[in-house]
Order: structure tokens, then C-alpha cells, then sequence
């Protein structure tokens, strides 16, 4: 009766422990955000890593890129930046307005998308657009350039967030092959400020 | 006051839920990214009509099909490859405004990446083989995959909607298939 007692223990340690262990850690890796989590955060609050899809990364750090943002291009070819909060370290939501406005970025092409934090995925909207890219952005005259982030439509350059206001977002900035002097100022080089203008 | 059987059970329970624990964590993290990497090589090459077949993204901006967090302005070009039966060739032009060829090993490790301002030529012509398969009489430059599956993306820049009628020649202009 004892070692009886002893096997049912055990297994039901075992099996405890397994289900605790599976429920955990894929909650910790399916997360909206976490593939962000070991991100280093940059003077301007942007999120960076140069481990996406390199032998250097964690088990943890690479299980998370797969799951969140699988097929990503080693730093040796680009460099992703990744804006969740605004300049003044407000997470960024549907129900308000953002001024995003970009100084020139020395590299081949860039790329800003935005996606829904909840989903990982692009937000369905009137004009199919999620993204503007280096070649497709109006520029100033200084050849800096600017977009309003908003639900509903707006005058110049939108990108539009999600109608369900309480709906998080994130920004994507991808900068492909970015030139020597940039490389040499990762994570800090001129990024572009995400100001909220109202909510 | 606790006998020492009782502690003895007690250290040996807290010992086997750690440790169960622990080696579960760890075969979920480690399996994670090739679990992700099986479920993407299954839709390429459903999508391609079998493993080492191109399969061309053709549309501009979203797609609701299309992969976490992907980017809308990088047309791709896949292929689910699989070497266990020999080398795979992959070959055609590149696309100007930036074309790069990228290889993933089935741990999601992006092992190998080249972009078209570092070939050459226009026209790639790309071996894929593992370390211990006689690729020495095949022209086009050897890659050597860590592991026999994985995954080539071709990415390519469109500004907008109006580069691709280019960009579908381009992808037309592909090939991927064994040697």
C-alpha cells in the first residue's frame, strides 16, 4: 500500500508540475508584446535588438522572435526598431491621435508598419494601408518627413489604428541596410519621435 | 516533530516538481521555433505544390494571410526546402531596388543572407546542399545548410503597388528545384 501511495505521489508531482510548466511558459512566450521583452530600450524609447534570427540569441529570446515575428533578417542585413510607448512613455492606443515625424535615415530603405499588438497582425482599414516606406513617404524640404497615426481618416500621410479605441499598437521601423555610420551609432541613431497629439 | 521519512518524501517531492518543471520549460523553448518553422514550411510548400517549389507572394500592401508582424512593403519569394533526398537549385534575377536572398535553419537561426548589391551579377544561381552531398561538377554557388529543412526567402522592395507588374516578371523568372 505504501509504495502504492508512494507511485501515485509521484506521477501526480510529475504531472502537476508538467501541466504548470506548459501553461507558464507558453503564456510567458505567446505574450502580445514579450517577443519585445528582451529588446534594450534606446535614448528615444524606441525597442532594438541585433539578436533577431542570430546563433547568439537565448533559447528564450529565440523562441520569442519565432512565435511573435518569425523569418526576421540578421542584424547583418537590417536593423528593427520597435516604438509600444509614445515620447512621454504612454503606451500607444487606438483612441488617440500621434504625430510621428522622422528625420532622414542614412540607409538603402526603411519601412514604418503598423500592427495590433493583440492580434501581431496588420489592422484591416479602408485603404488596405499599414505601412510607408522611405520611397513612398511625402518628404519637407529638408527632406525630413511626418505622418498622423489615427483611427479615422486624415489630411497628408496616415497610418491607420484600429476603430476599437482601447486597442494597443506598436510601430515596426525596419532599416535595411543602413550605412557604416549608422552601424557604428546602434541602437542610438536618429529615430522618429511618436508624439501624441489627442486622445 | 516530523520523522525523517517524512522529510525525506517531503525534499523528494520538492526535487521532482522542480526538475519536472525545469525539463519542460526547457523542451518547450527549445521545440518552440522549430514547431513554428514546421507550421510555415507546411503552408509554403502547400502553397508551392510540394517542398522545394517557389512560392511567390503577388500581392502589394496586407495581407490577412500572411505571417506575424510581416512587412508589406518586402515582396517574397519562398521555398520550403528539403535536401534529404540531394541539393536544391535556386536561380534567376535579382529585383534593383533591393532584392536579398535569405536561408533559415529549422531552429529559426537566419544561417546565411546575401543582397543583391554584393553579387556579382544580376542572375543568382544558388546551390542548396548539406555539408556531406558531392555538389563539385554543379555550377552555381554551394550553400551549405546546417540542417536538411529549412527555409529561402527572396525579399524584394516595392515602393508601392505600381512596381509590381516588374516584380510578378521577376518572380516569373524564378526557379527553384533539386538538381
Amino acid at each position: 500500500m505504501k509504495y502504492v501511495l508512494l507511485v501515485i505521489g509521484t506521477l501526480a508531482i510529475v504531472a502537476a508540475s508538467f501541466f504548470a510548466a506548459r501553461s507558464l511558459t507558453i503564456a510567458s512566450l505567446t505574450d502580445q508584446t514579450s517577443i519585445f521583452d528582451d529588446f534594450e530600450q534606446t535614448e528615444s524609447l524606441w525597442l532594438f535588438s541585433d539578436k533577431i534570427g542570430s546563433a547568439a540569441a537565448s533559447g528564450v529570446e529565440r523562441a520569442k522572435v519565432a512565435i511573435g515575428g518569425p523569418l526576421g533578417l540578421s542584424a547583418k542585413e537590417a536593423v528593427y526598431f520597435i516604438a509600444t510607448h509614445d515620447t512621454n512613455n504612454e503606451r500607444l492606443v487606438s483612441e488617440c491621435t500621434y504625430l510621428v515625424t522622422g528625420p532622414p535615415i542614412d540607409t538603402r530603405w526603411w519601412s514604418l508598419t503598423l500592427y495590433d499588438s493583440n492580434t501581431q497582425h496588420y489592422v484591416p482599414n479602408e485603404i488596405n494601408r499599414s505601412s510607408w516606406n522611405s520611397v513612398s513617404i511625402p518628404r519637407e524640404a529638408d527632406n525630413s518627413w511626418r505622418l498622423t497615426v489615427a483611427p479615422g481618416r486624415q489630411t497628408g500621410a496616415w497610418l491607420p489604428s484600429q476603430t476599437d479605441p482601447a486597442q494597443p499598437f506598436e510601430l515596426n521601423l525596419r532599416v535595411y541596410n543602413p550605412s557604416d555610420a549608422m552601424r557604428a551609432a546602434l541602437p542610438n541613431i536618429p529615430l522618429p519621435a511618436v508624439e501624441r497629439v489627442s486622445c | 516533530m516530523l520523522n525523517r521519512s517524512a522529510i525525506f518524501y517531503g525534499l523528494g517531492a520538492m526535487v521532482l516538481a522542480a526538475t519536472t518543471y525545469f525539463v519542460t520549460r526547457s523542451m518547450i523553448i527549445q521545440q518552440a521555433p522549430r514547431m513554428v518553422m514546421s507550421t510555415i514550411e507546411a503552408r509554403i510548400a502547400q502553397g508551392a505544390g510540394g517542398w522545394n517549389a517557389c512560392f511567390h507572394n503577388r500581392v502589394y500592401g496586407p495581407r490577412a494571410n500572411a505571417a506575424n508582424r510581416a512587412n508589406p512593403d518586402s515582396i517574397i519569394s519562398s521555398m520550403a526546402y528539403d535536401l534529404s533526398d540531394g541539393p536544391v537549385r535556386v536561380s534567376g534575377e535579382v529585383w534593383p531596388r533591393y532584392w536579398s536572398l535569405s536561408l533559415y535553419q529549422q531552429n529559426s537561426d537566419n544561417f546565411f543572407v546575401v543582397n543583391d548589391r554584393a553579387l556579382e551579377t544580376p542572375e543568382f544561381d544558388f546551390i542548396l546542399s548539406l555539408a556531406n552531398q558531392n555538389v563539385a561538377d554543379t555550377n552555381g554557388t554551394v550553400i551549405v545548410s546546417p540542417t536538411s529543412k529549412g527555409i529561402m526567402l527572396i525579399r524584394r522592395f516595392a515602393a508601392d503597388a505600381d512596381d509590381m507588374p516588374a516584380i510578378l516578371e521577376n518572380q516569373d523568372a524564378m526557379s527553384c528545384g533539386p538538381l
